[in-house]
Formats: structure tokens, sequence, C-alpha cells
């Protein structure tokens, strides 16, 4: 019993290791990247990674608050992409450009596309 | 000149009172004394709240017990600031409805949000509105309460309210558990004046320490103050959200 908890106490602490190492690239990405965008992935990306990996660390090391941390892992990997995917959104919407030039744009079609859908439908 | 001198004259007073005040503190001195034998009212909350009234949150024991009377007009104040809010921002006079709708219509951000939000909101939303009630109810056993857990609530009411267009907060359901959890407070206070002879005194009976049935009517008051709070902070978010399009 004792090894096995001197073993799931090195594989959390690897955990947290990790889990810190991923949120320092998050914020390097945050300051480094040149614009809201590319920011917003380099933050969510590696901080959901980052965060998760944490807490699963925390747990492996207090065996007694797995489950409970198990259930904020979940909620982080659902919530945390959806908000940065509903920021991202609406930064493009309210009119931030994107840094660089770019070829493919499907999604400023699609806007285009539903302004004018609902304007027609408005004006009959 | 002579109002200058009026000026100097209050500032000198404010000042000095201010000084005789805080000069007669003894900073760093040890003013709690010990839980055997309180000097000031910091030990005698520290001492009676896990002891007599088993709750294990000292700050419930104080917001809800010992100072209970003053969380009521925090309530109350609450309330009054939902009420002043409406009646300035509510707009009566009809504006030109057309003119409006065309600056709504051709603005980018008036879109309606995409499905993934909206399918995460409808999964999120429970959840949310269970964690505020567990707030709520644990108040007097873990960090937080009434305030927090209302707090809570009203946010998962503002991401149904965000993601979908359509959501509409049934307003006289609000407006009648807002009443009655006011009310309930009110009556829980007034069943100790009748049963005890003071203003929201607390029952003889309080349980155990750490059970979620303790402290007497402490949970019972912060459940209401939990409900009062979310409806009350849910209807800002909706007088708020709505300021454009009401009209009468």
């Amino acid at each position: 019993m004792e090894i096995i908890h001197e073993i799931l106490k090195y594989i959390g602490l690897a955990f947290i290791l990790i889990g810190s190492i991923f949120l320092f690239l998050g914020a390097l990405g945050i300051y480094r990247m040149p614009d809201l965008y590319n920011r917003l992935q380099a933050g969510t990306k590696a901080s959901t990674l980052g965060a998760m990996s944490v807490i699963l660390g925390v747990g492996l090391l207090q065996p007694f608050w797995l489950i409970k941390l198990i259930i904020i892992i979940i909620f982080i990997g659902f919530a945390n992409p959806l908000s940065s995917h509903a920021l991202a959104r609406a930064s493009y919407r309210a009119g931030i450009k994107p840094c660089c030039e770019k070829e493919i744009d499907f999604y400023g079609k699609a806007v285009e596309k539903q302004l004018k859908k609902i304007k027609k439908n408005y004006k009959t | 000149m002579l109002k200058k001198l009026i000026v100097f004259l209050l500032i000198g007073t404010l000042g000095y009172t201010l000084a005789v005040t805080f000069s007669s503190i003894p900073i760093g001195a040890n003013r709690i004394g010990s839980l055997d034998n309180p000097e000031t009212v910091a030990a005698y909350y520290l001492d009676k709240s896990p002891n007599d009234l088993k709750v294990a949150n000292t700050i419930t024991a104080v917001v809800v017990n010992f100072r209970g009377f003053d969380t009521l007009g925090e309530v109350s104040v609450l309330f009054l600031a939902a009420t002043g809010l409406a009646s300035i921002l509510y707009r009566k006079e009809e504006e030109e409805e057309e003119e409006e709708n065309k600056r709504h219509i051709s603005h980018r951000l008036n879109l309606p949000s995409s499905s993934l939000v909206q399918t995460g909101a409808k999964i999120l939303f429970p959840l949310i509105l269970l964690l505020g009630i567990y707030v709520f109810i644990h108040g007097h056993l873990t960090p937080g309460g009434g305030f927090q857990g209302g707090a809570i609530i009203a946010t998962g009411f503002l991401l149904m309210l965000v993601s979908y267009k359509g959501f509409k907060n049934n307003h006289k359901i609000m407006v009648w558990l807002e009443s009655l959890a006011g009310l309930g407070f009110v009556g829980v206070g007034l069943y100790g004046l009748i049963r005890y002879g003071s203003f929201l005194q607390n029952t003889g009976w309080t349980g155990n320490l750490n059970d979620l049935v303790s402290g007497g009517l402490i949970p019972l008051i912060y459940i209401f103050v939990g409900i009062k709070v979310a409806t009350e902070l849910t209807n800002v978010l909706d007088i708020l959200l709505n300021i454009k399009s009401r009209r009468k």
C-alpha cells in the first residue's frame, strides 16, 4: 500500500510539472503572439491542458479528492474551448482583423451571407 | 475668505479627531485575548459559533445570527437598487422604432450566437444552478453563502440570456419567488420575536457541528437570502439586457 502511494505521488508530481510547463508556454504565447486570435488560441489550448494536468496531479497526490477533481477537469475541458470560441467569434464580428493576410476566410463569407439574409427578411 | 476658513477649520477638526482616535489604538497588540478568556467580540464569536450555535463557518454565524438584522437591511438595499435601476433605465417614450431596428440589424454583433455556444449553455445552465444551490445550502458549513450562491445562479441566467436571444424569464414567478423569500426572512425573524422574545432569535435546537441540518435557523435564513439575491440579480440583468427593446 505504501509503495503504491509513493508511486502515485511521483506520477502526480510529474503531472504537475508538465502542467506548469504548459501553463508557462501559454503565458509566453499570450505575450509573444501577434494578434488576438493567435493569442486566444495559445492561451486556451495551453492553459486548458496545463490546468487539467495540474489538477490531475493534485488528484494523484491526494486520492481522496480524485473524483471531485476529475469532475473539475471535465468542466474545464468543456467550458474553456467553448468560451474561447465565443470570444473569438464575437471579436471577429466586432471587426477585429487578423494580423496577417489571409487567403481563406470561410467565416467572413458566412457572416456576410447571414447579414444579407437578415436584412432581406427585415425589408419584406 | 470665510468659506476657506470654514473649510480649513473642518479639515483641522477632522484631522485632529482621526489622529486622536488612531493614536489610542495599540498597533500589533493582542486584542483578541484567548478563547477561554475572551476580551473582545472576535474571541466571543470564535468561541460561541462552533460551541453553542454548532455552525462551522464563523462568518456565516456572524452575518446571519449575530447581526442578522443588518443582513435583512442588506437584502432590502439590493432590492431597492434593482428597483432604482429599473425605474431610471426604463424608457417610456416611443422612439423611432424603425431607425433603431435598422441600426441594430446592420450591426454585426446582433447576429444570433453560434449553435456551439447555445448547446454548451443548455448543458451548463442546470449545472450552474445546481452549484449555486449547493453553495447557499452549505452556507453554514463551507465558505460562501446566500449572497455568493445567488450571484452564481444569476450568472447561469446571464449565460442563457446572452446565448439565446429569445430567452425570457418568467417575471411573475421571479417576482413571486423574490417576495416569498423576503417574507420568509421576515417570518423567521418574527418567529424568533414571538417564541423567544427577540427579532431573529435563533432556536434552542442546533444539531451537531458539521451536519447539513444544524445551526438552528441559520441555513433556513441563508436559503431565503440565496433565493432573493438570485432573483434580484437576474431581474437586474434582464433589465440591463432589454433596455433597448423595451417599450410600452
